[in-house]
């Protein structure tokens, strides 16, 4: 045994379990194998890569245009994040002012976002704990935000809104969308407000959450959690405190202290409460102007990084600018180390929690599965 | 009632509980939980009769078992053991004294049970194969472990609910048996003609909680589906049935449904299915009741593990030894 009370160095290694590539409790490929004593695990790995598909490669010598719009394909979840950090970096390497009502739009667009990966997160939790109700009731109330974003972006799922220097014309917030927003975030809060209500006053929901896949505050430093997966084991950590864009926002940083599902489930349901706050705040705030800058003039640059905080953590984008091209880029999401505390969390619990453990991290393998295995044979 | 009599009533009742059973699952999962959860969910006739014909009429393709035709063969045992508990509860049959008393039911239903392990052990799908590039070559952790199948695990849990699962069901059925001072179901019959029936006193109503518990237990119905839970074993024993095989795995559930119901209307309200009295509409309502209430008590609960499935049939066994007391007061 550990000092965290985790048993991953006994000796007797009953059996193997794998789960995966393709499991009904993982939407997504991966692939987990389980070392089990009497359906107690005893340590785990999880394989990512299963479904990679080397975007930085193909961004390597694109527009930068191309290569944002790209970044966007990364994932269906957080697609705006994602061109939101790559038009980022293209802003920083050249200097770029962006107007500041196309900085409120993207935190909108943004925090929309947050709203719709947090409910699909806690109705996929649901989901694996076998409370189908609450999942199905999860999806209908998110339903509101993803019209929000259809109505803003022309989509559901990529809304293509960040472009370099501002948003594109077609995300302008008019009067009639600002109200269909305000609408929509009263009716989102009054649902999610219910839904937390029962939630957390369910005996057999907290029962089977509490105390389960527990990581501890000094291994999710150690193992570079992000995100809600860190605040849930009690770091106050948000870039969202130090990035440019939410200077104007009052919003709290949310924390909880046990690390465990039932933590990193209520660190998401009241961070919706902050994301409906931060909206309103924008809303009520939002400056006249235009909403892209165009004068700006192609040129070369060396590698600059950019982090932003994501729903699911600490998202980084990198790359150098070459005749208008994009070279070396490198696209880091924070589910790579969630995923790999998850593979520690999910030790020494019930092999039925073991999919509960590894999904509290919220994991995105299709943001996570881009790297580049090169095989010697 | 003449022998041939009995022969139309006993073939006409099992006619009738197939036509019903059929619709069971329907209500169960599409019909309530659909509706519960704010959705429109497919027909109703989907999971019991549809599904089922649709299998019937597939390709049968052979499964990954080291011995194929016991696990292909296992369905149709289990769904005659389950013919077999409704063919001795009717009182047509109660001649054959020693096969229609509550021991020969426990003893077919335990053959229902122990089916189950001997699918998990039988069935070795490909969500278990090696992969061997990720997990040896890559330089794994534990390359030499040997390999459990999924469908091991659910043979294992199998286990379990044979040992102690089942517990709160077949301690129910012993209320009236506690009751009536008969294990023979036409004494337990005739003892609720004249008292009344069980239910109706305060160890048959715990009793009744008792046996709904085991039932929903029995029926691997969440929130005890431990057997089949989508976060682990995913289809558990019945992983590697197709076509045909599936259609029966697909029947013996609705029939399994209409027989526990048919138990009960026996043993706590003294109404066996019979074709010949208007009685056996109470036994189709209870066969009815059943599906909905398990529907809505599954749709408002997450699955258990072992650390809430253990105290729950401890709690609910502890009930039933609670009612076989009151029972002898």
């Amino acid at each position: 045994m550990n000092k965290d009370n985790k048993i991953t160095d006994r000796k007797v290694i009953e059996t193997e379990v794998t789960m995966g590539t393709v499991h009904s409790a993982a939407i997504e490929p991966y692939r987990v194998r389980l070392f089990v004593e009497d359906e107690m695990v005893r340590d785990a790995e999880i394989t990512i890569g299963i479904n990679h598909r080397g975007v930085e490669r193909i961004m390597e010598g694109l527009p930068v245009e191309k290569a944002n719009s790209l970044t966007e394909k990364i994932c269906g979840i957080c697609s705006n994040s994602h061109i939101w950090n790559s038009c980022l970096v293209a802003e920083k390497a050249i200097g770029i002012d962006v107007p500041e009502r196309a900085q409120y739009i993207r935190v909108i667009m943004e925090e929309l976002e947050r709203l719709h990966s947090h409910m699909l997160y806690l109705a996929h939790g649901n989901e694996v704990l076998g409370h189908e109700t609450f999942a199905m009731r999860l999806f209908y109330i998110r339903e509101t935000v993803m019209e929000l974003l259809r109505m803003i972006g022309g989509n559901r799922v990529q809304y293509g809104a960040s472009i370099i220097g501002g948003v594109r014309p077609r995300c302008e917030l008019d009067e009639m969308r600002i109200q269909k927003i305000r609408e929509g975030m009263d009716l989102t809060e009054e649902k999610i407000t219910e839904f937390a209500e029962r939630f957390v006053s369910d005996p057999m929901i907290m029962s089977r959450i509490t105390g389960v896949g527990t990581l501890t505050q000094k291994m999710a430093i150690r193992l570079d959690a992000s995100g809600p997966t860190l605040r849930s084991t009690g770091v106050e950590k948000d870039l969202r405190t130090v990035m440019e864009a939410y200077d104007p926002f009052e919003f709290d940083v949310i924390t909880q202290d046990d690390g465990d599902v039932k933590s990193n489930l209520l660190v998401r349901v009241f961070e919706i409460f902050e994301a409906i706050k931060i909206i309103r705040q924008a809303l009520n705030n939002l400056p006249d102007g235009k909403i892209t800058n165009r004068s700006w003039e192609m040129q070369d640059a060396p590698i600059t990084k950019s982090y932003i905080e994501v729903p699911r953590g600490t998202l980084y984008h990198s790359y150098a600018l070459e005749d208008g091209r994009v070279r070396n880029s490198i696209v880091r999401t924070p589910s790579v180390a969630n995923i790999g505390a998850m593979q520690y969390a999910a030790v020494g619990h019930h092999i039925t929690d073991a999919q509960l453990a590894i999904v509290q991290c919220d994991p995105c393998f299709t943001c996570t599965d881009r790297a580049i295995q090169i095989i010697k044979i | 009632m003449t022998a041939v009599n009995s022969l139309i009533a006993v073939i006409g009742t099992l006619i009738v509980a197939l036509l019903v059973s059929v619709w069971l699952p329907g209500i169960e999962r599409k019909f309530v939980q659909a509706r519960i959860q704010q959705r429109v969910g497919p027909p109703i006739s989907s999971a019991g009769i549809m599904a089922p014909i649709k299998f019937f009429f597939k390709e049968t393709i052979k499964p990954n078992s080291p011995m194929p035709r016991l696990y292909n063969a296992l369905p149709i045992i289990s769904i005659l053991s389950i013919v077999f508990i409704l063919l001795f509860i009717m009182p047509q049959l109660y001649i054959f004294a020693a096969l229609t008393s509550i021991i020969a039911i426990i003893g077919l239903l335990k053959i229902e049970e122990v089916i189950y392990m001997f699918m998990g052990s039988l069935s070795k799908s490909v969500m278990s194969l090696k992969m061997p590039f990720p997990d040896i070559v890559k330089g794994a952790k534990h390359p030499d472990t040997p390999r459990s199948f999924l469908e091991e695990l659910s043979s294992l849990r199998a286990f379990r609910l044979i040992a102690f699962g089942s517990f709160p069901l077949y301690i129910a059925l012993f209320v009236p048996v506690a009751m009536s001072k008969s294990i023979y179901l036409s004494g337990i019959v005739a003892y609720q003609q004249i008292h009344g029936p069980v239910l109706f006193t305060l160890a048959g109503m715990l009793g009744a909680v008792v046996f709904f518990i085991g039932y929903m237990i029995l029926l691997n119905e969440y929130p005890f589906a431990i057997l089949k839970t989508k976060a682990d074993v995913i289809e558990g024993p019945l992983m590697e049935y197709a076509a045909k095989y599936r259609a029966y795995v697909y029947l013996t559930r609705g029939l399994l449904m209409f027989v526990l119901a048919s138990l009960f209307t026996t043993l706590f309200l003294g109404i066996p299915p019979n074709l010949f009295s208007w009685n056996i509409l109470v036994t189709i309502g209870v066969a009815l009741i059943f599906p909905i209430l398990m529907a809505v008590m599954s749709a408002f609960s997450p699955i258990f593990t072992y650390k809430q499935f253990y105290p729950t049939v401890a709690g609910v066994s502890f009930i039933g030894i609670l009612a076989i007391i009151f029972s002898f007061l």
